[in-house]
């Protein structure tokens, strides 16, 4: 009954998708109407992209593909933002110098 | 009617004095602070006497027990403080022996609660139970409660620890004095020995 | 004065520098826009908590929407149970105190609230952690 919109997505920051990035991501699905779902591989387990721990629990490693899937009527753009954010690095150069 | 400002210092004294006992005791299965806690606790109440005592004894016991809460800063705080605020709630302003049993129970149970423990548990409710028991059976002497409250004291030596920091050493708690049920016995030893020199 | 449409969080440590810590981390990877209050130490300074420091920290994250606190040890929850039974009856309902480690049950929880997510939902992300 769904109806997906799919992608992946390399992850190439340097801990994956370890507790920052995780919260950057949750945060950014949160604010999207859509169910969100991710895995590690394109045919799941999904898990809710909405989920900080099982997000975090998930433990995403560095050069693995994050494949994402949305459903309903702002599919389209969180697919493309969640997309764009792991393509950004998590927008995490600027704070990652800074702390280290 | 015993004077309450009296009691308080006999109590606070008696805590006071034995706090590096307590803190002794509280490192060995636990962290160390009882003793410093209770002290300050009852400096503050100590300090505060003056408006203590301007207060009907329930009032009086009310705010000893929020002073305790405010004041000590470990677990003890709230438990301490619970027992004397509920004992203010208990009891009348003029207190029969039946009337402290009866208040003496709500109290531990209300403590008991607060802390989520039961009897047992190598807690200071295995000194105040028994002794809230002893004082409704009506053939208490103060003796007796002195030594009940020893007695109970000394029995928690050989408790396993299931409630509270101790706990987490399990097997090894065994073989100590919990410092909860030794600063219970200190302080219920000092009301009878304030009460009985009024008496 | 913060829009009130998020839980606010609040952090209760036996120590003032892991309370501070801990909401340092929850600033920095959730943001700003979760009420926070954090508070750590016994009345004179030392190790151990404060039912006045206590009832402070939630008077800080105050939300209409209800606070979550975090504790570490024992006597943090004890005192934060006392605190939260000396707020206003109407605030008492308002209040949970989480049963989850406190530095990661701090970020999970901020990071669900940061969502506008209910004060039961924001616990149980928190105590999603902590084994049943």
């Amino acid at each position: 009954m769904n109806d997906w919109k799919s992608s992946s997505v390399v992850i190439r920051h340097e801990v994956g998708l370890h507790a920052r990035p995780s919260v950057k991501l949750t945060k950014l699905a949160k604010t999207f109407a859509s169910t969100i779902q991710i895995s590690g591989s394109p045919e799941g387990p999904w898990i809710d992209a909405k989920s900080i721990v099982k997000v975090m629990a998930m433990k995403a490693k560095q050069d693995s593909t994050l494949y994402l899937r949305a459903s309903g009527g702002d599919a389209a753009s969180a697919v493309d933002a969640l997309r764009g954010l792991v393509e950004r690095d998590f927008d995490e150069d600027a704070a990652h110098a800074a702390s280290g | 009617m015993p004077d309450l400002g009296k009691m308080l210092d006999v109590v606070a004294e008696r805590l006071i004095a034995h706090a590096e006992e307590l803190t002794a005791l509280d490192s060995a299965i636990g962290d160390a602070d009882h003793g410093l806690n209770m002290k300050r606790g009852f400096e503050a109440v100590l300090a505060d006497k003056v408006n203590i005592l301007a207060k009907p004894l329930p009032e009086a016991l009310k705010a000893i027990g929020m002073t305790l809460v405010m004041k000590v800063g470990g677990a003890s705080g709230p438990l301490y403080g619970t027992l004397f605020m509920t004992l203010g709630k208990e009891l009348p302003a003029e207190p029969s022996l039946a009337d402290a049993a009866r208040a003496l129970t709500a109290a531990v149970e209300a403590v008991k609660a607060r802390g989520k423990a039961d009897f047992d548990n190598k807690t200071m409710l295995d000194v105040l139970g028994p002794v809230a028991r002893h004082l409704g059976n009506g053939s208490a002497t103060f003796d007796s409660v002195r030594k009940l409250a020893h007695d109970r004291a000394e029995a928690t030596v050989p408790m396993k620890a299931i409630k509270g920091r101790a706990s987490f050493l399990g097997e090894r708690s065994i073989g100590h004095m919990d410092p909860g049920a030794r600063s219970s016995e200190l302080m219920i030893t000092a009301i009878c020995d304030g009460l009985e020199d009024k008496g | 004065m913060r829009a009130n449409d998020k839980v606010g969080i609040v952090i209760v440590s036996h120590s003032p520098d892991v309370a501070r810590g801990t909401a340092d981390m929850v600033r920095q990877m959730v943001g700003e826009d979760v009420p926070l209050g954090y508070c750590g130490g016994n009345p004179d300074g030392g190790l151990g908590t404060d039912v006045a420091k206590i009832l402070k920290a939630i008077d800080e994250a105050w939300s209409e929407k209800g606070v979550a606190i975090l504790v570490d040890l024992g006597g943090a929850e004890t005192n934060s149970e006392m605190a939260v039974e000396m707020l206003d009856p109407e605030r008492q309902g308002k209040v949970v105190i989480c049963n989850a480690p406190i530095v990661e049950g701090a970020v999970m929880a901020a990071t669900e609230a940061w969502g506008g997510a209910s004060l039961e939902d924001v616990r149980r992300t928190a105590e999603e952690l902590s084994p049943q």
